[in-house]
């Protein structure tokens, strides 16, 4: 049971990650299973307790690989690798041995996201004294994000998800019936555990204030 | 700013005193201007000679001759720069017969739906049902006006077609906001009025329901004149009708602080011009921030007030005090 935190009234949106009926899979396809609540909302959501997952029964003939589409609290992200702003591949492994906030937003030059990296950028000091990287990921290529860290001296990295792939893979929910890629930031502990996931799509400031909170009891 | 000297003083007759201190004051209160370092000096000595009244509002001079003041002559009053004097002589500011027929027949198609309104609601003596509607058409003006004058001022060009003069006009007025106040009364609301010509005429002909007049007598009247108001909002409150800064200040019509803001950077917010009662909850809860962001991920378009301000948005002038000159 997911226990939500909300400062003002909600809409509450279905995710729009593709679902697949385990009936129509062939041996070749990949299953991508979805728990119940995948639910995306405007302002404010903290999920603090992982969802149920149900499996489909096997047919014993096929093959299937099995990919659990949505991180938890709780539980460990799969693994990305991923070009920087500098075209320099990134992996979260890099990050294993210290906390890691690991942010997703729309795309570069955007009002909401521009507040968000100067927010985290003006809070840089205090997430290093508290031994944690922060990692910035959205759909933009790697001269996109150049040219935006070098405008606002963002001073840490941002990833390109070209594709949204990742975005996909942890199941980062879109917000407004799938039209804009949602705003979420998960943090790690220092074993790549998720101990907080928090989504604000119009408020991206207080992405800043939730995570250095659980920072600072962890 | 600072009142210019006075003329040398002279002793009159009588029944000339009262009369030439009333010229005296008024030729004082037309030629006030920004302070300039000559005139300063001047006026220091000019107050030092400050005629005297005796209980009969006669002037009455010393008996021993005052010291004569000897000032430069009075300095024209400020001419407006070049730029501005072409801009107050736009002919484009001007009505012109073609906008004022447009303006008749938008009143028009609106006073006749009004009229069925009324007509209807004295027939059928019901009163209510047509107020409300109304009061929703009134509210959903200001909603109207905000999501036109989002969508003109962030999208588009000159060369859009049907919009493109519009989006130019709006353009324009961002960056010189106060020419709006100088802009005649049919050459203001011409283009609005075009539309509810268009739009109030089909309605008018089709139906006689009262609460549908009423509806769309307010709302279509409220956005015609939008632009009015939107001239009031840049207006300032010596220039207006007491009636208008009442309305203002009462939130019927959208007040001059709250238009004010939309002038500022980043030019995202306070777009309803009506009563500007939606602007609060539009911004608060983001609204056209999250339209814009549907825009740009669905078609890929940039919204203007996302750049950083050229110098089309910029501000070129403050409002000043310019000399009405006719």
């Amino acid at each position: 049971m997911a226990s939500l935190s909300l400062s003002f009234h909600k809409h509450s949106l279905p995710s729009l990650l593709p679902r697949q009926s385990p009936k129509a899979l062939s041996s070749s396809h990949n299953l991508v299973i979805l728990p119940k609540s995948s639910h995306s909302q405007f302002y404010s959501v903290k999920l603090s307790s992982s969802s149920s997952v149900s499996l489909p029964s096997s047919n014993s003939s096929s093959r299937m690989t099995f990919i659990f589409a949505k991180v938890n609290k709780g539980g460990v992200p799969p693994s990305f690798t991923l070009k920087d702003q500098e075209g320099r591949n990134v992996t979260l492994s890099k990050f294993k041995g210290k906390p890691v906030v690991v942010y997703f937003y729309p795309a570069d030059e955007t009002p909401g996201c521009t507040k968000q990296a100067c927010a985290f950028r003006d809070s840089y000091e205090k997430f290093k004294k508290a031994g944690a990287e922060v990692v910035g990921i959205s759909g933009d290529d790697p001269s996109s994000h150049k040219a935006f860290a070098k405008k606002y001296r963002l001073p840490f990295t941002l990833l390109s998800d070209e594709g949204n792939k990742v975005r996909k893979e942890w199941g980062v929910p879109a917000d407004l019936f799938g039209t804009l890629p949602g705003r979420q930031t998960y943090v790690l502990d220092k074993n790549g555990v998720v101990q907080l996931i928090y989504n604000n799509q119009f408020q991206p400031e207080k992405h800043i204030d939730e995570t250095l909170k659980l920072l600072q009891s962890i | 700013m600072s009142i210019l000297s006075q003329p040398q003083y002279n002793p009159l007759p009588k029944s000339l005193l009262n009369t030439a201190h009333h010229h005296q004051c008024l030729r004082i209160r037309i030629y006030c201007s920004t302070t300039t370092a000559a005139a300063a000096a001047t006026t220091t000595t000019a107050t030092a000679t400050k005629p005297k009244y005796n209980s009969q509002h006669h002037l009455v001079m010393a008996p021993t001759p005052p010291p004569q003041i000897t000032t430069p002559p009075l300095p024209p009053p400020p001419s407006p720069t070049n730029q501005q004097r072409v801009m107050l002589d736009d002919p484009t500011l001007k009505s012109t017969w073609s906008h004022r027929a447009w303006l008749a027949t938008g009143c028009t198609t609106v006073a006749v739906s009004l009229l069925k309104c009324v007509t209807g609601a004295v027939d059928s003596h019901t009163w209510q049902e047509p107020i409300l509607a109304g009061l929703a058409g009134y509210i959903l003006a200001d909603l109207g006006s905000g999501v036109y004058h989002w969508a003109i001022d962030n999208y588009g060009d000159a060369s859009t077609p049907v919009f493109g003069s519009q989006i130019e006009a709006f353009q324009g007025h961002h960056k010189y906001p106060w020419t709006i106040t100088r802009r005649q009364f049919a050459n203001n609301l011409h283009a609005l009025a075009r539309v509810i010509t268009f739009t109030v005429l089909p309605v008018d002909l089709a139906f006689n329901d009262p609460v549908l007049h009423g509806f769309v007598a307010l709302c279509s009247g409220c956005i015609m004149f939008s632009q009015q108001f939107h001239a009031w909002a840049h207006s300032t409150k010596s220039r207006l009708p007491q009636p208008v800064v009442a309305l203002q200040d009462a939130g019927v019509l959208v007040s001059r602080l709250q238009h004010a803001d939309h002038h500022r950077p980043p030019y995202n917010n306070n777009y309803c011009i009506v009563s500007g009662v939606w602007n609060r909850v539009l911004d608060e809860y983001k609204v056209f921030e999250m339209l814009e962001m549907v825009v740009f991920f669905k078609l890929g378009v940039r919204p203007r007030s996302w750049s950083e301000p050229n110098s089309e948005w910029i501000q070129e002038e403050t409002q000043t005090e310019i000399p009405l000159l006719k």
